[in-house]
């Protein structure tokens, strides 16, 4: 009887304790100060100076605002997306996280648009086309931080083996380099095709290059399938066929030092970020160059911002760390810490003497995030296979585009 | 040679004395026993099945994250019907696990015949045959993406064969098999040693029986070993069909589901669905319809492999 007894505390007791572990999380403790968690991800690649990096500014923060405790917690990019819904979906997100255009449209129900706690003065000084991005239904999803402008960058050794000095500025540029570099053993360029690629980096350049777009203007059905867009995939298709591009790539993206790009095998990638290739080329060997100019000369560009949850339950709190966080002169020292650019006027150009990052930094303004549609992602999803279709020589580049335009009108309503 | 009947062996009992009943427990060591279970029975309803059901609720709802949510019945289940992802998802993991279970089941069986006996090494050739099992699937599927690129050793060997080179990765017709392929590589050392543990269970009086009325090797196979491996082999064919419909890592990192969706499985519109378009009530529904699937096949396969004499 006394086991049994026993036996029967210890169960209650495993219960209760149970009980207790799934009834806690509080985010203030009972001293009045209000908390503020924010997630971010390695903006900064180097997790030891991205840490102090915060470290020193919620200090500056805290000092001004003794009664707001800051924490920043830094997670690896892989996966964000899981990670945050799911911690929406149980009301245990975080007050404050960085998010890029393309995630804004799909959490836009979720987030507390920051206009009201960021002054007029402050909101006049972001660029135009960066205050565009962050904006849906004429509110500011998020204070905008950062800017980037992923233009092409060639590789300066491939080219001197190849005997190339000039560096190509348009399609036709490349598709004349294309036979000289194959005839070396090189491939004049890449395209990524697999579903794990954003179009935003890898075919919608092409399709704004070639004066197309995704969504028509109401944002009611696609256009990719227009003259443009046929245009934009016949040009992927000629270096596919032509044997000037390494075709694995368009079914399947291994990590970069396994890919022909980063073994120093390719001569300009638009896809690619500089910080990706730096340790593998060397930074001596890299040569940014402008967008492609088709139609049009431009490419595609991010802007990182910090945005509110609505779900923060320390919404004053959070709005005076967003606004303090993207003042101007955190945003200068945050943006030459992670090697990207401002997405304010008063702060100018970060980085006249950086040989790379000057002629990106020039371009920001070339530059755009992509559709801020709420089915922009599902459209990439019906999108990609049709691509990969016509790159493999399945459908013709009509029947690939009109397939996927039939997919994708129906997911607008 | 002498043909040995079935009902011979199935019949034969080891000399271990009278079989007895199993006494029933008193209701006192019963409820001690539940107080035992009583945590992992807590967690897993807390952790597993409460998840279960709220999904399958989910489904015949419209949830999106931190939208309104609201009940839509069937709704969910008749764009499924529609949609012609979902029935191409269905195909590729139809076809996946029809190949890879009864490969992974045959691996699994000759690999567990072959270290059944007691010889030197035969510890360490199970070690590493059980190896794969313990290997992340994403590491694998790093390594078996540089095995079957074009001109890696996959394609060289086959080339060699004269059988289709190339990257089988990038081929819609033959992306499935090479996920196959690895899928048996990772999992035949699960099952090999469940199949292994049930071998050397069986008495051994059974076989040197067999053996005296003159049974080959293969009748030896045919009715002794393989009838008392049913049981085990019901659980290893429960196991790998419910493994295999949930295949979706190793597609993951090997192919994204491509060339043109050839390799997208139901895990992976589901993922898709849920995680990069936020359509939890579809993603959902799609759970609820491999889950119907699963069921449906364990049931076959409880009455065809698992079915009591």
């Amino acid at each position: 009887m006394r086991v049994r007894k026993s036996l029967s505390a210890v169960a209650v007791a495993l219960v209760a304790a149970l009980a207790a572990t799934g009834c806690g999380g509080s985010d203030s403790g009972g001293s009045g100060k209000t908390t503020v968690t924010m997630w971010t991800y390695p903006v900064i690649v180097d997790e030891a100076q991205h840490r102090a990096y915060w470290d020193e500014t919620v200090k500056a923060f805290q000092a001004a605002n003794p009664d707001i405790t800051v924490k920043v917690e830094i997670f690896p990019w892989a996966n964000r997306d899981q990670a945050l819904a799911t911690a929406i979906a149980g009301n245990k997100g975080p007050d404050v996280v960085y998010l890029i255009p393309d995630q804004l449209p799909k959490y836009a129900r979720n987030i507390e648009p920051v206009d009201k706690y960021l002054d007029d003065a402050s909101k006049s000084d972001y660029h135009e086309n960066v205050m565009q991005s962050v904006t849906i239904d004429g509110k500011m999803m998020g204070a905008p931080i950062l800017t980037s402008a992923a233009t092409p960058i060639c590789n300066k050794k491939v080219f001197a083996d190849v005997g190339e000095t000039t560096y190509p500025t348009s399609w036709n540029d490349l598709l004349t380099l294309a036979p000289k570099f194959k005839a070396k053993g090189y491939d004049v360029t890449a395209y990524a095709g697999d579903s794990k690629q954003t179009l935003n980096q890898t075919f919608y350049p092409l399709l704004w290059q070639a004066g197309g777009d995704v969504f028509a203007a109401d944002g009611k059905s696609v256009v990719f399938n227009s003259e443009a867009g046929r245009k934009a995939l016949n040009f992927v298709k000629q270096l596919v066929d032509g044997g000037y591009v390494d075709k694995g790539l368009i079914t399947n993206v291994p990590s970069i030092e396994q890919t022909r790009v980063g073994q120093g095998k390719v001569g300009c990638v638009w896809y690619v970020p500089v910080a990706e290739v730096e340790k593998l080329w060397g930074k001596e060997n890299i040569q940014a160059v402008p967008h492609f100019t088709e139609t049009k000369q431009i490419g595609y560009g991010t802007v990182g911002s910090l945005a509110m949850l609505k779900g923060s339950k320390e919404k004053e709190a959070a709005g005076k760390w967003i606004a303090f966080a993207t003042n101007a002169e955190n945003t200068k020292k945050y943006d030459l810490a992670s090697n990207f650019f401002s997405p304010r006027k008063s702060t100018g150009a970060l980085w006249t003497d950086d040989p790379v990052l000057s002629v990106q930094e020039k371009q920001v303004s070339a530059s755009t995030v992509g559709p801020l549609h709420e089915k922009a992602r599902d459209v990439q999803g019906v999108l990609f296979p049709e691509i990969q279709a016509a790159l493999l020589g399945k459908k013709s580049v009509e029947q690939a585009l009109d397939d996927a335009a039939k997919a994708a009108d129906p997911l607008l309503g | 040679m002498v043909a040995l009947p079935e009902s011979r062996v199935r019949g034969s009992r080891p000399a271990r004395g009278p079989v007895r009943r199993p006494r029933r427990p008193s209701a006192r060591e019963a409820g001690t026993a539940l107080l035992f279970v009583l945590p992992f029975l807590l967690l897993f309803a807390l952790f597993r099945f409460g998840p279960a059901i709220a999904g399958v609720f989910l489904g015949f709802t419209d949830y999106t994250i931190g939208g309104d949510t609201s009940w839509t019945g069937l709704e969910n289940f008749r764009r499924l019907v529609d949609d012609p992802t979902f029935w191409t998802a269905l195909r590729v993991t139809v076809v996946f696990t029809a190949l890879s279970v009864p490969l992974s089941m045959l691996a699994s069986l000759g690999m567990a015949l072959l270290t059944r006996r007691a010889f030197r090494g035969a510890k360490l050739f199970r070690s590493i045959f059980f190896l794969p099992v313990v290997t992340s699937l994403v590491l694998a599927g790093v390594v078996f993406t540089w095995v079957f690129a074009d001109g890696g050793p996959w394609s060289r060997a086959m080339g060699a064969l004269g059988l289709p080179a190339g990257n089988w990765l990038a081929d819609s017709a033959l992306v499935v098999p090479a996920l196959v392929l690895v899928s048996v590589w990772s999992r035949f050392g699960y099952g090999m040693l469940i199949l292994l543990a049930r071998m050397q269970d069986i008495p051994a009086e059974l076989e040197e029986a067999a053996l005296t009325d003159g049974a080959s090797a293969w009748q030896r196979f045919r009715y002794v070993t393989l009838p008392q491996l049913r049981p085990a082999l019901f659980f290893v064919a429960i196991i790998e069909t419910t493994v295999s419909f949930q295949v979706f890592d190793m597609i993951y990192v090997m192919t994204g589901g491509g060339p043109v969706r050839s390799s997208y499985s139901l895990v992976y519109l589901l993922y898709d669905q849920g995680f990069k378009y936020f359509d939890l009530g579809y993603a959902s529904a799609v759970g609820v319809a491999l889950f119907v699937m699963t069921i449906v096949v364990a049931l076959i396969q409880r009455l065809t492999l698992g079915r009591d004499k």
